[in-house]
């Protein structure tokens, strides 16, 4: 089947097995390894990337679930200015650990920060609820999208 | 003081920084194992699935083995392929590869095994508590003194018990070989703490038949936690048979359901000890330990652990008469490896609960008890190493005050007696060792490289991994601070076996207390021979000099003599101090218990980087209240766990808030980190819950269900 | 594995009528691939519904909000016309699943999927939520409740597919809500009890998941606390028992199920 989608803001096009995982066609057929396969079965956010504009984990979503739509992986948030300021306070803080998990946490905090961006501790550990890391304890990654969240609000001013 | 970020944040947020699945060659197979369905039993047959044509893949089995068919651990007594009988479930009996990773799935999946089954022990509570499953070498430590037990003593003697724990790093097992028939050479690239073990399993596996092996790192290695210690060994090994075999690239990365089942966890233990308390002076006098552990079908590393267990079953407390002794028991379940903490957490948790079980009997406030007995200067450890600073007792006063222990105290008592949810505080010490035990490191003998490059680049050669632990960060940190050389000039390379002497692995917080201080006192030496102020300057002047190459082995230090037999001596050089308050609400509706509070005061010496420390602590104190609350693999009846889904670790929502300080980081080096955030935060838990309900709960993990039980039983 | 693409429902109910055997209808996919890697399904037709306009979005009616099968939950959650109409349904499902897995689930698909744990299932029951079943020429709305009618088994005739779900507007108007899910964690978790009442006066309405072979109303319970004026307690377990028949597996336990179930009840009662 030809599947034609949006991915990193660059129409793209091919012909494959719809029920593929996107997970594997980002991987494998595109080459953005950024997007981790972890849990294979939706619970632990490592291969999160923006479905319109949407988090998914795109290792239980198909490939015809992203036909004539838009995907934003984590290579894609880091070349926008909030995924920069975000990558910018995840750096500073020396938040990352292992860093499998990030790119996926670097997606749910993305689509934090654009979509509702409050420097709000209780909301931010709710909209990254669906991304496990095993190694930080969550602390700095919180400290991180806060600061992102507070530098953001400083740029609109 | 400048803030040092970690190098390998970016690339690994934005994706480009390579873990061992984003590594790819043309040609490439893919690996995979066909591991035991049945805990115990005979191969009678292996039956392909008719529906496949087997030329297609590449399958090696025991008998493709050139060299040993048995991994070089502690204890070598575990074969890398089954030969003609499974000891667990899990257990690998052939490698499979192909080109296509789907086609393999099915194709593994296909294969069916005709076992002649035999008894198995499976169950955790069968394996601990009979005798009979007891092996290896049983380990005694005695401090002896003569204590008169009278008739007024308080006498406590309690079971306590403690989960297997996954590892759960999110980056699987996994591992890529090339073989080279022109150098006839097999080179590995994986994710693993210790490049130095795999490499000695391709000498095992292959023997004579290849001139040399290397390995070398993935560039990521996405997290460890002690899983990546021993296990990488056998999925190495097997992997490099297939690529020998095909003469092609193999990959073979395990999927969840496999890593889970087949992979090593921390050790299920059973630990029963027994006290004589003196109610007048609340001194405790007598303690006797009876530590085992569930190693699985194997020895192995278990022998390690089970040592490290004993040296800090009775925690940080001076026990003139004082008898540990400690066990591994057989199961016919995956052989249990390391994990954060190494047999420590287990002892902690059942010595931390019997000292608040000891003060409910007392009926005063365990930190009383603990106040009194706490490890201070001119003590001795059961092992009679001298006790030579009272850190420790900092450690405990500055937690109470930080999180003001005593008014909470109070405050709880009351609040619970007018409220449906109970809050409640609970305290607790913890310790550990840096480095390997006793006599280890000098065993070792540790080696390790530095070059100094024509652009005054200082290169370090180490064979530790960053696993994210941020390992390469601090230790180039070590170098270049001590000479005041920029940090971008300062780095770590990739481990590789052929360009990295063996520093020895990547455990026990050695990283930073072993190789970092010999890192730091090999740049002091060169400092000295090449007498300059400024590196950059001096390599500038005297470019034709460069790149220079030194080299340095582990000095030991005479003062340590340890005496492995006995368990008497100095068992570590320098130990790690923590105190720790937890602070939990409690809801007897659902029986469910939130931890809204984890104060931490931790003497870890010298934090390098403190922020890099503190994320370690962070990690560390999450990990264990999973362990303390929800994480358990296995369920009699019900088998184990092999996903996500089941097996539930502390999400962003399950965690408190975590106050850290470290203390004394100014007099003294960097010691033991790692392990210590995982020892003492499940006990402190299991107290708090005490302190609210009164309930003596002696096992882990507090879920709501094995509450309700105990609940019912008493 | 044969996949078809249905451009709307008359060729969805052509090709569905043509599947003799097993069949899976692909919607959001976070159940269906799941059970594609636990080998639940293999070769089975897979027909990709997801796209279908008509079974997309919250329709309002005069009376009632129509929920189409393929709502997804973040669409639910976001919605306007539940947060005016329905916020104790919202604000029970504000912490579904994961913020993340909350934008590909749909709520058909949460019923569809048959599980006794679906979250949404205890809610619509105390709602009087009809499911709406579709066939070729034919709609039916049936009352939720008796929809289910074992594990996984459905009162559903074989060309019907799931179009929605009705709620009046008014379902939850005046009432005392009350919604508890216990799992294993805080967030991405299984509920291994879920208790969702509505009261007024003397009127209740309750419903559980997670303790029968799908989630269903305590009709016995309510019918004992709509006539008595001082419930006891003993009375209630007693009941519980014959309404509830709840199972040990790895998640949880029979007895801790029941207990709790028990407590929620009572907790809700007084309340």
């Amino acid at each position: 089947m030809k599947i034609d989608f949006i991915l990193n803001d660059k129409p793209v096009s091919l012909v494959t097995e719809p029920m593929r995982r996107l997970l594997d066609v980002l991987r494998e057929d595109f080459g953005l390894t950024g997007t981790k396969e972890s849990c294979g079965e939706g619970e632990c956010g490592a291969c999160t990337v923006l479905l319109d504009d949407k988090p998914v984990t795109s290792c239980i979503v198909n490939l015809i679930h992203v036909q004539n739509k838009k995907v934003l992986t984590s290579e894609g948030i880091s070349q926008k200015p909030l995924g920069k300021l975000l990558i910018d306070c995840f750096d500073e803080t020396n938040a990352v650990q292992c860093g499998f998990c990030f790119p996926g946490f670097l997606v749910s905090s993305y689509y934090y920060l654009k979509s509702e961006g409050e420097p709000n501790l209780e909301k931010i550990r709710t909209a990254l609820s669906g991304n496990i890391c095993r190694c930080t304890g969550y602390q700095k990654i919180f400290d991180s999208v806060m600061m992102a969240c507070k530098r953001k609000q400083e740029q609109e001013k | 003081m400048k803030k040092v970020r970690k190098f390998d944040a970016i690339p690994k947020l934005n994706g480009t920084y390579k873990f061992i699945d984003d590594y790819y060659k043309p040609d490439m197979l893919h690996g995979g194992f066909l591991y035991s369905k049945c805990h115990h039993g005979k191969i009678k047959k292996i039956k392909f699935p008719p529906n496949f044509n087997r030329d297609e893949f590449t399958i090696v089995s025991h008998h493709d083995i050139l060299g040993e068919n048995i991994v070089p651990e502690p204890e070598k007594d575990q074969p890398f392929m089954a030969e003609t009988e499974v000891m667990h479930f899990g257990q690998v009996i052939l490698g499979v590869a192909h080109q296509n990773r789907q086609i393999l799935k099915k194709f593994i999946d296909g294969i069916e095994v005709i076992y002649e089954e035999l008894p198995a022990i499976t169950d955790i509570e069968e394996c601990l508590s009979n005798e009979e499953n007891a092996f290896g070498k049983t380990l005694e430590v005695k401090h002896s003194a003569d204590i008169d037990i009278k008739n007024n003593l308080i006498h406590t003697k309690r079971v306590y018990r403690t989960p297997h724990q996954e590892q759960a790093y999110l980056e699987t097992q996994g591992m890529m070989a090339v073989f080279y028939p022109n150098d006839n050479v097999i080179f590995v690239r994986g994710t693993m703490q210790c490049p130095y073990f795999v490499k000695s399993a391709l000498d095992a596996i292959f023997g004579n038949s290849i001139t040399k092996s290397i390995v070398e790192t993935s560039e990521g290695i996405g997290g460890a936690f002690g899983g990546k210690e021993d296990f990488p060994n056998i999925i190495a090994g097997i992997t490099a048979l297939l690529a020998y075999k095909s003469g092609k690239p193999v990959k073979a990365v395990l999927d969840r359901a496999d890593d889970i089942l087949i992979t090593t966890k921390r050790h299920p233990s059973w630990v029963e000890i027994e006290s004589y308390t003196d109610p007048i002076t609340n001194k405790l006098l007598k303690v006797k330990i009876d530590y085992r552990l569930d190693a699985g079908a194997y020895q192995t590393l278990s022998p390690v652990v089970l040592s490290r267990g004993v040296l800090h079953a009775s925690s940080g407390y001076a026990i003139e008469d004082c008898y540990i002794k400690g066990r591994l028991f057989r199961s016919n379940t995956p052989s249990n490896g390391a994990f954060r903490g190494f047999g420590a957490p287990q002892a902690l948790f059942a010595m931390e609960s019997h000292i608040d079980n000891i003060a409910a009997q007392l009926d005063i406030d365990p930190y009383i008890l603990r106040k009194k007995n706490v490890l201070k200067l001119g003590d001795e450890f059961p092992t009679t190493q001298p006790v030579i600073e009272n850190n420790l007792y900092d450690c405990l006063e500055k937690v109470l005050e930080n999180s003001n222990y005593h008014k909470k105290y109070r405050k709880f008592k009351e609040w619970n007696r007018n409220n449906k949810l109970k809050k409640g505080i609970g305290l607790s010490l913890g310790l550990h060792g840096g480095g390997y035990t006793g006599n280890g490191e000098k065993v070792l003998n540790s080696e390790i490289k530095m070059v100094i490059e024509k652009n005054a680049d200082i290169n370090i050669y180490v064979a530790n991994t960053d696993m994210g632990q941020g390992a390469h960060t601090t230790l180039a940190q070590m170098v270049d601070e001590t000479i005041g050389h920029p940090h971008s000039k300062t780095k770590v390379m990739l481990p590789n076996t052929d360009k990295s002497p063996d520093s020895g692995p990547t455990v026990a917080s050695r990283t930073i207390y072993i190789v970092g201080n010999m890192l730091r006192n090999l740049i002091k030496e060169i400092k000295k021979q090449l007498r300059f102020n400024n590196l950059e300057e001096y390599v500038e002047k005297h470019q034709d000099d460069f790149p220079l190459e030194f080299h340095s082995h582990f000095k030991p230090d005479p003062q340590v003599i340890f005496d492995d037999k006995t368990c008497q001596g100095v068992a570590y050089k320098d130990y790690s101090w923590a105190a720790c308050t937890i602070e939990i609400t409690y809801d007897p509706l659902t029986y469910e218990i939130s931890v809204d509070r984890c104060w931490n005061v931790l003497d870890v010496g010298e934090t390098v980087n403190p922020e890099i420390a503190r994320g370690q602590v962070e990690g560390g104190v999450v990990q264990a209240i999973g362990y303390g609350l929800s994480e358990f693999f296995y369920k009699k009846g019900f088998g184990r766990k092999y996903g996500f889904t089941d097996y539930t670790m502390p999400t962003s929502m399950d965690i408190p808030k975590i106050e850290i300080e470290f203390i004394h980081t100014d007099n003294s080096i960097p010691k033991g980190l790692g392990e210590i955030p995982m020892d003492y935060p499940a006990p402190a838990l299991r107290n708090a819950f005490l302190n609210a309900t009164g309930l003596q709960i002696d096992e882990i993990p507090l879920t709501p269900e094995t509450i309700l039980t105990n609940l019912g039983e008493k | 594995m044969n996949f078809y693409k249905p451009k709307n429902l008359i060729e969805l109910f052509e090709i569905s009528e043509k599947i003799k055997g097993k069949k899976y209808f692909l919607a959001g996919g976070t159940d269906i691939n799941v059970q594609i890697k636990n080998k639940i399904i293999t070769n089975e037709p897979i027909i990709y519904i997801n796209e279908l306009e008509e079974l997309k979005g919250i329709r309002e009616t005069e009376e009632d909000l129509i929920l189409g099968a393929l709502l997804s939950y973040k669409e639910l959650l976001d919605s306007d016309l539940i947060e005016k109409h329905l916020p104790f349904l919202k604000n029970s499902l504000c912490n579904f699943a994961s913020p993340i897995l909350q934008t590909m689930a749909t709520i058909g698909g949460n019923i569809a999927n048959g599980s006794p744990t679906a979250d949404i299932i205890p809610l619509l029951l105390v709602l009087d939520a009809n499911i709406i079943l579709m066939a070729k020429s034919k709609i039916r709305y049936l009352l939720l409740n008796d929809f289910f009618i074992g594990y996984k088994k459905f009162n559903m005739k074989k060309n019907e597919i799931i179009g929605g779900v009705q709620i009046a507007k008014n379902a939850e108007k005046g009432y005392k809500t009350y919604y508890r899910k216990v799992g294993s964690r805080k967030a991405l978790t299984i509920a291994k009890v879920a208790l969702a009442g509505l009261k007024k006066n003397n009127e209740f309405k309750i419903a559980v998941g997670s303790l029968n072979e799908y989630p269903r109303r305590l009709h016995k319970i309510e019918d004992y606390l709509n006539v008595t004026t001082s419930p006891d307690s003993v009375k209630i377990e007693e009941l519980l028992q014959q309404e509830i028949t709840p199972i040990s597996d790895m998640r949880s336990d029979k007895d801790y199920r029941f207990q709790v179930c028990l407590n929620l009840l009572l907790n809700f009662i007084e309340a």
